[in-house]
């Protein structure tokens, strides 16, 4: 007789492949299992891509769905993490094409997916640098919020995600600018927002374990930038910690 | 989360899982058994609960609940890892019987027998869905009261109902609807057997205004009473 294990590879078999052998009764109702699948992945997909889809259109994000899944299947018992190579397929599915943009605004929508789920730690206000001689300011590493992730693509991602946040969008000029900016959970929820690339190659550095004086002197910010980018830090109440 | 939060600090939670898939033969998922973990030491749910299903083979997750075939193999495998997953998890599961629209020629027990063995040997209660025996019932041919007279009297911990479609001559279990009378008449049956179950309207799509929700409950409710004042 066969063995669980062979009953339940054989079943899949059958959902992944309509005439493979499977002994169930009846047998043309795998065919709801089957969709059932494509169904359920297809959705998760789509509410973790919500701005994506509302650009490419439902049926040509079906074809996404379904060719993304044929090389990356559900690989969790949470629906959650389906999409989770989205942005990597769709990297390499659109590579030299005019949609190539896709692929860094999946990286964005992923990325606030991930800050949605991400664990928020008690945040330290500017007095924490009280502690600290004016001499050691510079070598003072900052531990961020785990749910910020930064961004930098060639395109508008940023204006092109939040001109999307409704319906029937008008097409955002893919000529304007490249953009970069953060994304992050708050107490009411995730924010998306556009920063200028000095205090994004700052919080890029910070956020990689560099002490603030290379920060600084990465982002290229004089002294009264400076002033303005620590201060940035805090009021956001992206500081967890700061050490030597 | 945080309307969640909300939510328990007025009311008992009955935290309803789908993900872990307790029967598959290449083991339960281990990442995801953690973040339940996390969950419940989060939100203190008052019960916990999962499914008699399984839903990955080959690495690749269905996310779906998957029907077993009714086999002593079966009983011994679910059983086994339904007592990892409580051991894990620090807490006693209610594990739910599944709408079903295939059956395994493997299988030689009645999924009831099934059921009580995998609670007897693992000390796990049983979830009741009712629109479950009625989906499985119509489309496999199963006795709907006898699968209600075969489930075991002291382990049924809480009761589900919801609505389901037809498609052609199959029933699809869909959460999409409201509970359909042949189901309130089963429900009647299961309460007036098991007692005043915790009873919840499963509908998660298509949803209706609330009024139409609470007064699904408000049904629920009012067979709960009659129960009530019959054993008064």
């Amino acid at each position: 007789m066969a063995s669980l294990r062979d009953l339940q590879a054989s079943f899949a078999a059958a959902l992944r492949e309509d005439s493979a052998e499977c002994a169930v009764t009846p047998r043309e109702n795998l065919s709801i299992y089957r969709n059932n699948a494509a169904i359920n992945f297809r959705t998760a997909l789509g509410l973790s891509y919500p701005v994506l889809r509302r650009r490419v259109g439902d049926d040509y994000f079906r074809q996404l769905a379904v060719q993304y899944r044929e090389r990356h299947p559900s690989r969790s018992g949470d629906l959650h993490w389906v999409g989770r190579d989205f942005a990597a397929f769709l990297a390499e599915h659109l590579q030299g094409t005019e949609y190539a943009w896709l692929a860094d605004l999946a990286r964005l929508e992923w990325s606030r997916e991930q800050a949605a789920v991400a664990v928020t730690h008690t945040t330290v206000g500017a007095e924490v640098l009280s502690r600290f001689a004016p001499e050691q300011l510079e070598q003072l590493k900052f531990s961020l919020q785990p749910s910020l992730r930064l961004h930098a693509s060639d395109f508008p991602i940023f204006t092109i995600w939040a001109a999307n946040q409704v319906d029937n969008a008008p097409p955002v000029d893919q000529s304007l600018a490249g953009e970069c900016g953060m994304v992050r959970a708050r107490a009411d929820g995730v924010e998306v927002r556009p920063l200028a690339p000095a205090v994004f190659s700052y919080l890029s550095a910070l956020s990689a374990g560099a002490p603030l004086g290379e920060a600084v002197s990465v982002a290229g910010l004089d002294q009264h930038a400076l002033v303005h980018a620590l201060g940035f830090v805090f009021q956001e109440a992206l500081v967890c910690g700061v050490a030597i | 989360m945080r309307a969640l939060e909300r939510a328990r600090a007025d009311y008992p939670l009955s935290l309803h899982g789908v993900g872990l898939g307790l029967g598959s033969a290449e083991g339960i998922d281990r990442d995801h058994l953690a973040r339940v973990k996390r969950a419940i030491s989060r939100f203190e749910p008052a019960q916990v609960s999962e499914h008699a299903c399984w839903g990955q083979a080959g690495g690749e997750y269905f996310n779906d609940l998957l029907p077993l075939p009714y086999t002593d193999e079966a009983v011994e495998l679910l059983a086994r890892q339904v007592g990892e997953a409580q051991d894990a998890l620090g807490t006693r599961l209610l594990i739910e019987n599944v709408s079903a629209y295939v059956a395994f020629e493997h299988s030689h027990l009645h999924e009831w027998e099934f059921l009580a063995s995998v609670a007897e040997i693992s000390d796990c209660g049983l979830l009741l869905d009712v629109n479950n025996v009625y989906v499985s019932s119509k489309n496999l041919g199963i006795d709907a009261h006898r699968f209600i007279e075969g489930m075991p009297l002291d382990a049924i911990g809480e009761i589900h109902l919801a609505g389901h479609t037809r498609n052609g001559s199959v029933l699809i279990d869909d959460h999409g609807s409201a509970v359909c009378e042949d189901v309130w008449q089963l429900y009647r049956h299961a309460i007036s057997r098991f007692g005043a179950v915790p009873t919840l309207i499963e509908w998660d799509t298509n949803l209706p205004a609330l009024s139409t929700l609470v007064a699904e409950s408000q049904r629920a409710d009012r067979m709960l009473g009659e129960l009530r004042g019959l054993a008064a």
